[in-house]
């Protein structure tokens, strides 16, 4: 027996895509500052207040696409940018498709029995 | 000696997964006590943190921890998991902006989620050390001994990371 934490293909892709951005920027962060880089030189070099900065980080502003562009420059890093249709190729898995309607409710999907 | 496959049989974990894209797998494991499955459940009929402090919605903010676990991506220490206290075969936490997740290690990657509820909640109340003691009394009461739980506290312990 298992649980699928389902939700709307819509805000999945959302959520996931914010909380990717948001993980790259504290890895760079996190890698910077072993480097010697404190959040105080970040906001310095970014003309911005800390505060805001982690509000961002902390996922708790929206980080949008000039202040990710500005992240990325002061954190010396390339961005990446890539929209590709999803890969079907042979030795893949083929995931199911689940419900995309919205909080649904939760489905619990057990594997049949003799009795079914 | 107690094993994972004896926690599901008994149904005292359960397996927990999201969708993942067809060139993803699974590289790690995420359990459930019925009682977290019964709070996902909650979020997922849409209840709402008293006061919002995420970009994100509730649902996307689990959705994407669960997914940046299971598809093995860097979990940042501190700012998305952390040990709750640095013990011997210690609870950890697992983070969003709005909400917070207790459960332990059983191994390396392989977490089970036994608490849920809200950050704010959480801070306003100090509810840290009431979850550390009442996850250490449930694995005691499932027979789990050392050998169902992380005994390490640093990050790479409990985590490993896809290169």
């Amino acid at each position: 027996m298992f649980f699928r934490f389902d939700i709307e293909a819509r805000s999945r892709v959302a959520g996931r895509l914010i909380g990717g951005v948001r993980r790259e920027l504290l890895k760079a962060i996190t890698e910077e500052k072993r480097a010697g880089l404190s959040q105080q030189e970040l906001a310095r070099r970014l003309e911005s207040e800390r505060s805001n900065i982690n509000r961002q980080l902390s996922g708790e502003a929206e980080i949008t696409l000039r202040s990710l562009a500005d992240l990325a420059w002061a954190l010396g890093r390339e961005i990446t940018v890539e929209l590709r249709r999803p890969d079907s190729a042979a030795g893949q898995n083929i995931g199911p498709t689940t419900s995309t309607i919205g909080y649904q409710p939760v489905r619990i999907i057990a594997p049949k029995t003799s009795n079914d | 000696m107690t094993t994972i496959a004896d926690l599901v049989n008994s149904g005292a974990i359960v397996k927990i997964d999201v969708d993942l894209a067809p060139r993803e797998q699974p590289l790690r494991l995420l359990y459930g006590t019925p009682q977290f499955i019964a709070w996902l459940r909650e979020i997922l009929g849409g209840a709402q943190a008293p006061r919002l402090l995420g970009y994100t919605s509730i649902t996307e903010q689990i959705d994407d921890l669960f997914y940046s676990f299971l598809s093995g991506q860097q979990l940042i220490f501190t700012k998305q998991f952390r040990v709750v206290r640095a013990e011997d075969n210690a609870v950890w936490e697992l983070k969003t902006p709005d909400v917070r997740i207790f459960g332990w290690f059983m191994a390396r990657d392989c977490f089970v989620a036994v608490y849920g509820n809200w950050a704010d909640t959480i801070k306003d109340h100090d509810l840290y050390r009431g979850y550390r003691i009442a996850i250490r009394r449930l694995r005691r009461e499932l027979g789990i001994d050392t050998t169902l739980c992380v005994r390490g506290r640093a990050p790479e312990d409990v985590l490993s990371v896809r290169h």
